[in-house]
């Protein structure tokens, strides 16, 4: 058994060793981005905006970006030559504070969580699809939240939030997602 | 020993990384389907169910999917257990294109993948979230103790063929990858109720919730009773069982480059059998109902940790099982395993991945008249190491991996397994890979200490003839010079999306084995002091069996409409398995015939309105002659009904088309075989 010992010894050594040197993993290569710009491109096929939410039949399904962008270029590369229903799509960037009242889709960065509440209440009543990648996004009233389970994204639907927005959610998207409530103090902010 | 590849929740590591090491060739091909000349997946060609399946790689731009791998691959997803209504792990793996999937009696199968198949089946590695279950005892899989919470399944990977240079000694024809999801994705809670006409109940109940901002837990626990089936002569069987199991996980992730998960379960079960044991006294057999026990538990514990440009993790858990079956053995065993594992990114295109591992196993086990082992107490050590490198050329249309395991073990000493695969991308919508690979199936402890009392020909018996006045007890033992079996395998594949609704897979094998297992006559002796009771009639086990198997599996799947998937696969095997010039054995016993050389399966799942499902699944199983058992035809159905977020509500229908059918007659140990029934059972599942 001296042996055993001498071969745990030696990993638990060489497992320390390399965890002294560990560094951030924020590589920012990572290929999340492009998982979630493949997330938002097929959340806009499986959602259904009131024909009020565009101004004619072919204006396009606008994606906006609210505050520090995660994406790169990538989103943009992703709806590139892309049509929905006659509908092409486009990418706007917003600053803080900017209108969002021309977006049918709007993706909060997690540089805005401190100011959500502003944000929801920006969009409230209107046929946006709120879409973020922070806890507590949906049940603070956001419709959909994209997290992390393991190294797989996965997301949160407030289907109160969806309601409200009058937007109708196809059921198999619904079938995917993990339903969350509306907390109570959003409802109460109402 | 088994490196750590498939942990799935942690930062890094995943299944998909098995694949990605083991099976080279991942991505280049990624989605062959979907994915752009450099190499970049078309992300928007995927579906939301494809990108939920995407490894989230921190360390490099490349996103792999589980299935596009060097490697005949087959993954059972949650939903399709859900929609399959199968009750335990084996019957989930009744789709599975390659495996062949048989019921003993209602507590007892037989398992295995590309030949081979038998109760005692020792060339398939078998592991629940990176934990081995596979017994040194017989090298093989207490099917009826490895359970889990179905509804916790992540998925199941299937990889037929060798796994070896990856997992081990031991993975010879295929790896089943059991894999639970992590405890962030069980935050609620679930009591399940089922019953059928089977006499089955079972009940279950998970909760799952946060210990802290990064820390979240979930507990099962789950039963069920089934009563006994029947037997050839349609008679109640005395094969009922019942189990009871309960279980944690915990997983953190105290800071970004760090995860951690503990885990553990523990159970008991009690099952019934009819047995058979050969005797000394007239009629030199006696058949009777008996009973026994199995109970254990284990506990796991991994640390994943993330670099820029690598990833290490470092896993250790320790497993206890015992077996008491009252009227033949007793045995304990206690398992402990460390494994470490290093992947490293080398400049754009090269993967590197190397581990270190070790496993101690305590066996201590009780004898009976009918079977005992020697030495009633061992000790083993496993001692591993592997290196792999996978390498991307010509813009990553070429993929090559190769790398080998290096093992040592207490029977045979130094073991390596080799592999070298290939993936190439034909166009954006076809890939074709090949694989050559060299896999041992180490002994087991029986095939060293084992005596088994087989049958006991009486005195003055013409056929087989026995002309002493004492009854001979044909008996099998292990041997001391008894070696590893060998394999070297030979696969290609192809994979193509013909068109944007038809995917096809295709697998094709050559197993060449040597030194397979056979039972040779030694040398006579009396037993029996002072008075002679009887003359053994021993058969040794030795290497002297070789030969080759070959098959093509084809899988298709077929997106009629939005809401209808067809899905359909083919598997031909074929085994031309022998005894060696120099070999004695008499025994007919081939595992030629034990295995079945055609199977399909036929299946229709349908979204209806109103949150209905509709599934049907046919399956056809081949003859297997040397078991003399027919083919046979199973027809499942599966309705499920989701009213609300909450309710499920299921009803399963299984062997519709016959009312009964016998799968399989098992070899060594001689338990009555018993009937298949056709059955119906509801299910509710309320979610909280």
């Amino acid at each position: 058994m001296k042996y055993s010992r001498f071969m745990i010894a030696v990993l638990l050594c060489l497992s320390l060793a390399v965890g002294a040197n560990a560094q951030s993993s924020d590589s920012p290569d990572s290929s999340e981005y492009l998982i979630k710009a493949g997330f938002i491109y097929n959340f806009a096929q499986l959602v259904q905006w009131p024909s009020t939410a565009f101004l004619q039949a072919d204006s396009p399904i606008v994606i906006g970006i609210l505050g520090t962008d995660p994406f790169g270029g990538i989103i943009d590369r992703v709806i590139q030559n892309k049509k929905l229903e006659g509908r092409s799509l486009i990418v706007k960037r917003l600053k803080r504070g900017a209108s969002v009242k021309d977006c049918n889709i709007l993706f909060v960065s997690s540089s805005e969580a401190a100011h959500l509440d502003e944000v929801i209440q920006s969009t409230k009543g209107m046929p946006i699809l709120t879409i973020g990648e922070m806890p507590g996004f949906a049940t603070r009233g956001g419709i959909i939240n994209l997290t992390l389970e393991g190294n797989r994204v996965r997301f949160e639907v407030n289907i109160e939030a969806s309601k409200q927005a009058n937007l109708n959610i196809s059921s198999r998207l619904l079938a995917l997602a993990r339903i969350v409530p509306q907390s109570a103090e959003a409802k109460r902010s109402e | 020993m088994l490196p750590i590849r498939n942990q799935h929740n942690g930062s890094l590591t995943a299944t998909g990384r098995i694949l990605s090491l083991m099976l080279l060739g991942l991505f280049v091909g990624g989605n062959a389907s979907a994915q752009s000349p450099q190499g970049v997946p078309d992300i928007s060609r995927m579906s939301i169910e494809d990108l939920m399946s995407m490894e989230v790689t921190s360390v490099s731009k490349r996103t792999q999917r589980v299935a596009d791998a060097a490697a005949a691959v087959f993954v059972i997803t949650q939903e399709d257990i859900r929609r399959s209504g199968a009750a335990s792990v084996p019957q989930a793996l009744r789709m599975v294109p390659g495996l062949e999937v048989a019921r003993i009696d209602e507590n007892k199968w037989a398992i295995g993948s590309r030949g081979f198949n038998g109760r005692f089946d020792n060339k398939l590695l078998v592991l629940i979230d990176g934990r081995s279950v596979y017994t040194p005892l017989f090298s093989g899989v207490y099917w009826n103790i490895q359970d889990v919470m179905l509804e916790d399944v992540d998925r199941i990977e299937v990889i037929r063929g060798p796994g070896a240079t990856l997992w081990g000694a031991n993975a010879v024809d295929g790896v089943i990858n059991i894999i639970t999801k992590p405890a962030q994705a069980t935050q609620s809670g679930i009591v399940t109720a089922e019953v059928g006409t089977e006499e089955r109940t079972a009940e279950s109940v998970r909760y799952g919730g946060k210990l802290g901002p990064s820390a979240y837990y979930r507990i099962y626990t789950k039963y069920f009773d089934w009563q006994p089936s029947i037997d050839a002569t349609g008679k109640t069987a005395h094969d009922g069982w019942d189990a009871v199991r309960g279980g944690f996980r915990v997983d953190v992730q105290p800071s970004k480059p760090n995860s951690f998960t503990l885990q553990g379960d523990l159970y008991h079960s009690n099952y019934n059998e009819t047995l058979t044991i050969p005797s000394l006294n007239p009629p030199y057999s006696s058949t009777f109902p008996n009973d026994g026990d199995y109970q254990g538990g284990n506990v796991l514990g991994r640390w994943n940790h993330s670099f820029s440009r690598s990833s290490t993790s470092l896993q250790v858990y320790f497993d206890n099982t015992n077996v008491v079956d009252n009227s033949l053995f007793t045995d304990h065993e206690n398992v402990y395993d460390i494994d470490f594992q290093h992947d490293i990114h080398v400049g754009e295109s090269q993967e590197l991945v190397w581990g270190l591992g070790y496993r101690s196993i305590q066996d201590s086990n009780g004898s009976s008249s009918t079977v005992s082992l020697q030495p009633s107490h061992s000790k083993l050590n496993q001692f591993s190491s592997f290196l792999q490198d996978e390498i991307s050329l010509f813009d990553r249309k070429l993929r090559v991996t190769f790398g080998s395991k290096f093992e040592h073990n207490d029977f045979t000493g130094f073991e390596w397994q080799p592999n070298v695969r290939f993936l190439g991308n034909i166009s954006k919508d076809q890939s074709v890979w090949a694989a050559v690979s060299r896999a041992v199936r180490t002994p087991a402890l029986t095939e060293e200490g084992l005596r088994l009392n087989e049958a006991v020909v009486p005195p003055g018996s013409v056929n087989p003839p026995n002309p002493t006045p004492f009854p001979v007890v044909a008996a099998i033992f292990g041997s001391r010079q008894f070696k590893s079996e060998d394999l070297v395998a030979y696969e290609v594949g192809y994979r193509v999306q013909a068109t944007k609704s038809l995917s096809l897979d295709i697998a094709a094998f050559y197993n060449n084995y040597t030194n397979l297992r056979s039972a040779e006559p030694g040398q006579p002796f009396v037993e029996g002091s002072p008075v002679p009771t009887d003359i053994v009639q021993p058969f040794v086990a030795s290497n002297k069996m070789s030969g080759g198997t070959y098959g093509i599996e084809p899988f298709a799947e077929w997106k009629v409409r939005p809401r209808w998937r067809l899905l359909g696969s083919y598997s031909y095997l074929q085994m031309d398995i022998g005894k060696n010039k120099n070999s004695l054995d008499p025994t007919a016993d081939n595992p030629s015939g034990q295995s079945p050389r055609h199977q399909f399966y036929l299946g229709s799942l349908v979204d209806l309105p109103k949150h209905f499902e509709q599934d049907i699944s046919l399956r056809y199983v081949d003859r297997l002659p040397s078991l003399n058992i027919p083919s046979y035809y199973s027809l499942d159905f599966h309705l499920g009904w989701r009213p609300g977020t909450h309710l499920e509500l299921s009803l399963v229908g299984q062997d519709l088309l016959n009312s009964r059918h016998l799968e399989f007659i098992p070899e060594f140990i001689n338990t009555t075989p018993t009937e298949v029934r056709r059955s119906v059972s509801g299910r509710i599942a309320w979610k909280f």
